[in-house]
């Protein structure tokens, strides 16, 4: 993997803010409109949220309720209709493409649900990607401890198609920490994993945050995985409805069917 | 039923590329059976024109026909005989006809050689065209076609240069002929019975006596009267039949043409295949779940294939109709082409036969099926339920072992019966060589898949090293499908490989001419026509007569060429001098000792041919002479000579026995002692001045004349054979641009990830780098072994040296890879555009 021509330099953020934290993330008054003006569904609906810096917050609600939307939009893959969005001081709305790729890039990490993993390239291979477009060397000794971490030592110059789903999703989770982003951005990442498995990822994902102090938001509709989270948002109907500070499953529980979710 | 073909429609937009592969291949089958029928029709219409003022001609008979030749190589028939037909009852009028050449001098002294053919010079008929003037009268007036009265300035009234084979003479243009609309677009000069007697041919007879029937009266009655009449050694030929003659000459004279465009159709028609395999391959595997649904269902595995079948229908009917649309403009292509290479054919209006449609739909069709049934056995043979769970793996292999097995005996018997022709084995060794090649290609085509994917490890590492991630993802993704990778640059392997061989083996050609120059050409100087040599033109004898008389000059040989039959077959010969020809060319003791040999009542024979036909020194030949009939002549050599350019060889005076053709096809002059080059070219020059039908060259001229005859057939084989490889850059274009499709998901994530639109269209470039430096490669390698075989089994047509360009080569797989980076384009901006959200999001 030493592939490094057209280095560029990484964004300039510094990755952690030992000093007053502040927001790694915030939504203000976000507003997502889908369809034509008449036909118009209003996905996100004045969303208000600050995402604290080294912690791991859930966001859950039911279907529909604009928990994907307010994720996509924090990682620029979608944009706002009105209100804005920032990752640290970055203004997502002012950012062009170009920009707003190299933000996902050096200042993001992805868990998506499923098929996080180029099938052609090997764990290890995968696991370095991001930095392997930014031209970016590994820092071997943070690779190492991450990969220790997950567990994959043993699994390395394995292919996506020879690991479980659950070793696949601790690939895509080393895969978003080893680049030290700002904020890791974990959509129903135990979705598609037994329980076990599933506990093992976010076990994982609850160490990142409090060993080194990462910042993840995750969305989720598994009260037992947002229980693994220092905070739940609750999002109904687009709108930012409730939130609850150490979670745990059973009230978890009892709030989503307050919601009806 | 219905349902599965609804499966065939969806696909309809990426089956646009496939469409387009068959399309492009069957250009090419529409296009040369446009043009052969072309071709063919004016021909025909040309002969049947031909007719109009007789309807019998009588001539003396002939025992020969030789090709292409437009006029008759027959003994004279005495102008006495006019009378004597005349008399028959029934005929209304018989009246003398003679041709002969009559090459017209342009006002700046240039011979009118319209495409380097001479003017052809008769006697005027009585119903001669006229667009304006009278019909020439007198032993000074001529009348020249309007065409060429039009092109060079000419009116009635001009004054104009004629030169003949005896002698030259000034006319007064007083008549234009009407355009003829003739095939070949031939320049004409008429004259008079009495001048034409004179200036065309020998006084006291005529070439043929054209005769009109009394009203009511058949031709071919008249023609049963008149034959009971004459002696044997006259017939009587209706018109009709001569003209069909003419047609039928023509068209043998230019019957390779379908024949070697049509190779070149397969060629692209076998590309053509690669493409089609590849794209239905990939486009079944797309819809493997799909079809694995239905089959659990309860659709039979036939059902399926069938369904599979009936798109490959769909597609080559559709690519096949509009291949045979695109033959008319390929039939024009064709033709400019075939200019370029000095094959001037007529083409007044295209010919559109029903069958050029059939036949080029049925090969459409059939050769878009054939490559979609491997394809869509496959798919339907997977286990219904083994699909609908399983996870597409990162790279699929393909059953190695047997493949290594068949490949390997394939290549094994390909290169035995290779071997056998290059090391002269047998009695045809490019017809070994040829079956040799297709045995060993079809070895490597099964074999490819197994070294596809090392090789395009190696081929991306500079990609990798120089373009990074992007590069390392563009290797990764060549190397992911080895059967896909592999067949999409098999496809180009094929038309980069030929092109490869036909540049070794032109830079061969020119190698071994200039070797034989070198070696053998002892000549000072060579004289040759400056347009076609042949039958009808070449060096007049009262040149050579000239140039005997020159002082400078003390030896001139003359080389004649002619055609003559051996159990029907059309041959070649040459004559010479005896005595002097190996003075000017020299050859090996064995071909000399045969040459001393040779007198006027025999033949020389190429050792190889002598062999073939089991003919030992002493032994009778019967050659058949379309003037004299067959005769015997004794066999008093062999030779093995490559400097040689026939298989026979007689003395011109056996030439003069059995031929009336008077031309030389070269005059080959050696300069008297003491004279200089300059000085010598200056008196040959003084010698041709009234002449200018001949030009003069030293060896390095001779050596020009050469390469550059080799250039005028390199560029249109060149040109037929980029056909091909357009259609397997198509191939690369299509086959990532469904790959793409079929990794969108990849795309959407790459994206998500960071990689930036610059980064991915790199990516695919990469790729598509790759399989073309891939295609490109092999192709060179299959050309330098290839081109080996090919020019060491063609030692005994003279190509005795062989020489890899290596320059041309690599340029050649350096283009075809750039080639491929810029068939890359749509596709890397078609993925460069895909929305990340909905690209991930998407079901693959």
């Amino acid at each position: 993997m030493a592939m490094l021509m057209r280095a560029e330099p990484p964004a300039t953020e510094p990755a952690l803010h030992l000093v007053d934290p502040g927001p790694a993330a915030k939504a203000t008054n976000a507003v997502k409109l889908y369809g034509d003006a008449d036909t118009s569904v209003r996905a996100l609906d004045g969303v208000d949220v600050e995402f604290q810096t080294g912690r791991f917050t859930a966001i859950m609600g039911p279907s529909g309720s604009g928990k994907s939307t307010l994720l996509h939009c924090l990682a620029g893959l979608d944009s706002l209709t009105s209100g804005s969005i920032s990752i640290g001081s970055t203004i997502l709305g002012t950012l062009r493409e170009r920009q707003l790729t190299r933000l996902r890039r050096d200042r993001i990490g992805f868990i998506f649900q499923a098929f996080n993993l180029l099938p052609t390239l090997t764990a290890a291979e995968n696991i370095t990607l991001p930095l392997a477009l930014a031209g970016r060397k590994p820092d071997q000794a943070w690779f190492d401890k991450v990969v220790d971490v997950v567990g994959l030592r043993q699994r390395l110059h394995h292919r996506p198609a020879e690991l479980s789903g659950g070793q696949q999703q601790r690939v895509a989770a080393a895969r978003a920490l080893v680049s030290r982003p700002e904020i890791i951005l974990a959509d129903e990442p135990t979705g598609n994993l037994d329980s076990k498995a599933g506990g093992e990822l976010l076990a994982f994902m609850r160490r990142a945050v409090d060993g080194f102090g990462q910042t993840i938001v995750m969305v989720t509709h598994d009260p037992v995985a947002a229980s693994y989270a220092d905070r739940i948002v609750f999002l109904a109907d687009g709108k930012v409805v409730d939130e609850m500070f150490e979670p745990t499953a059973e009230r978890a529980i009892d709030h989503m069917k307050q919601l009806g979710g | 039923m219905k349902r599965l073909l609804r499966g065939a429609l969806h696909q309809g937009v990426r089956l646009f590329g496939t469409a387009l592969a068959v399309a492009l291949a069957v250009t090419l089958v529409s296009g040369t059976f446009i043009l052969t029928d072309t071709v063919d029709g004016a021909f025909r219409r040309a002969s049947a024109d031909a007719g109009g003022a007789s309807d019998l001609i009588i001539r003396s008979t002939a025992h020969f026909a030789a090709q292409g030749n437009s006029l008759p190589e027959r003994e004279p028939v005495p102008e006495s005989l006019v009378a004597r037909v005349a008399a028959i009852p029934g005929v209304k009028s018989a009246w003398a006809a003679i041709q002969g050449y009559a090459e017209l001098i342009d006002k700046q002294g240039k011979a009118i050689q319209a495409k380097g053919l001479p003017t052809v010079g008769s006697s005027v008929t009585p119903d001669v065209a006229l667009a304006s003037g009278r019909p020439p009268a007198g032993p000074d007036e001529i009348a020249i076609d309007i065409e060429t009265a039009r092109q060079h300035g000419l009116v009635l009234g001009d004054k104009i240069k004629v030169l003949f084979s005896g002698t030259t003479q000034e006319f007064t243009i007083g008549g234009l002929l009407q355009a003829a609309g003739d095939v070949v677009a031939s320049t004409k000069a008429i004259f008079d019975s009495v001048t034409a007697q004179r200036v065309l041919g020998v006084q006291g007879q005529v070439d043929a006596i054209p005769v009109k029937a009394e009203p009511g009266l058949s031709p071919e009655e008249l023609r049963t009267r008149i034959n009971a009449a004459l002696p044997d050694e006259y017939e009587a030929v209706t018109t009709k039949q001569v003209a069909a003659e003419s047609a039928e000459s023509w068209t043998k004279s230019v019957a390779f043409l379908p024949t070697a465009l049509l190779l070149f159709a397969a060629v692209a028609l076998l590309v053509g295949a690669f493409i089609i395999c590849n794209t239905f391959s990939i486009l079944v595997g797309q819809r493997a779940r799909e079809l694995a649904l239905l089959r659990s269902l309860g659709a039979s595995r036939a059902q399926l294939t069938a369904s599979v079948l009936c798109e490959a229908i769909a597609v080559g009917v559709v690519g096949s109709l509009a291949g045979v649309l695109a033959g008319f403009g390929a039939a024009r292509g064709l033709l400019a082409l075939f200019g370029a290479m000095g094959y001037e054919l007529p083409a007044t209006g295209a010919v559109f036969l029903p069958r050029t449609a059939v036949v080029a739909v049925i090969v459409g069709v059939a050769v878009t099926v054939l490559a979609a049934v491997p394809p869509a056995r496959r798919a339907t043979k997977a286990e219904p339920v083994g699909v609908l769970r399983g996870t597409a793996g990162a790279r699929t292999g393909s059953a190695a072992r047997p493949r290594l097995i068949v490949g390997t005996g394939l290549g094994a018997a390909g290169l035995a019966t290779l071997l056998t022709g290059v090391l002269g084995g047998g009695s045809r060794p490019i017809v070994a060589v040829g079956l040799g090649a297709a045995g060993l290609l079809a070895g490597l085509f099964v074999l490819l898949p197994l070294v596809a994917q090392p090789a395009a490890f190696l081929l991306g590492s500079p990609l990798v090293r120089f373009m990074g991630e992007p590069g390392f993802l563009g290797r990764e993704n060549a190397m992911r499908s080895p059967r896909r990778t592999a067949s999409t640059a098999a496809a180009l392997m094929i038309g980069i490989g030929l092109i490869g061989v036909v540049a070794i083996l032109a830079a061969s050609v020119k190698e071994s001419a200039s070797r034989t120059v070198d070696d053998s050409l002892r000549a000072d100087f060579v004289l040759t026509p400056t347009g076609l040599g042949g039958a009808v033109s070449g060096v007049p004898p009262v040149v050579v007569d000239r140039l005997r008389k020159t002082p400078a000059l003390a030896t001139v040989s003359e080389i004649r060429g002619g055609q003559w039959g051996l159990d029907g077959r059309t041959q070649t010969l040459l004559a010479v001098d005896p005595r002097t020809v190996t003075a000017m060319h020299e050859v090996d003791a064995g071909s000399a000792a045969a040459v001393a040999r040779l007198d006027d009542s025999g033949v020389i024979v190429r050792d190889t041919v002598a062999e073939r036909y089991g003919w030992a020194v002493g032994d009778k030949v019967p050659m058949t002479f379309a003037k004299t009939g067959t005769r015997q002549m004794k066999l008093q050599g062999v030779f093995s000579s490559t400097a040689v350019r026939t298989d026979f060889v007689i003395t011109l005076g056996a030439y003069k026995a059995n031929y009336a053709q008077i031309f030389a096809l070269e005059v080959d002059v050696a300069l008297a002692p003491g004279v200089t080059p300059a000085a010598g070219r200056a008196a040959i020059e003084e010698a041709l001045a009234d002449y200018p039908v001949v030009k003069v060259m030293d060896h390095a001229e001779v050596l020009a004349a050469a390469d550059d005859q080799v250039d005028r057939l390199l560029v249109p084989v060149t040109a037929l054979l980029a056909l091909s490889v357009l259609i397997a850059l198509l191939g690369i274009a299509n086959t990532l641009a469904l790959s793409i499709s079929e990794r969108t998901r990849e795309v959407g994530l790459l994206r998500a990830l960071g990689m930036a639109r610059t980064q991915l269209r790199s990516m695919i470039r990469s790729e598509a780098a790759i399989i073309a430096g891939l295609g490109g490669a092999l192709g060179v390698v299959v050309a330098l072994f290839f081109g080996w075989a090919l020019v060491r089994s063609m030692g005994t047509l003279g190509v005795t040296e062989l020489v890899f360009p290596f320059g041309q080569l690599a340029g050649l797989a350096l283009l075809a890879t750039v080639a491929g980076v810029l068939a890359a384009i749509l596709p890397a901006r078609k993925a460069a555009s895909l929305e990340v959200l909905k690209a991930i999001s998407s079901d693959r």
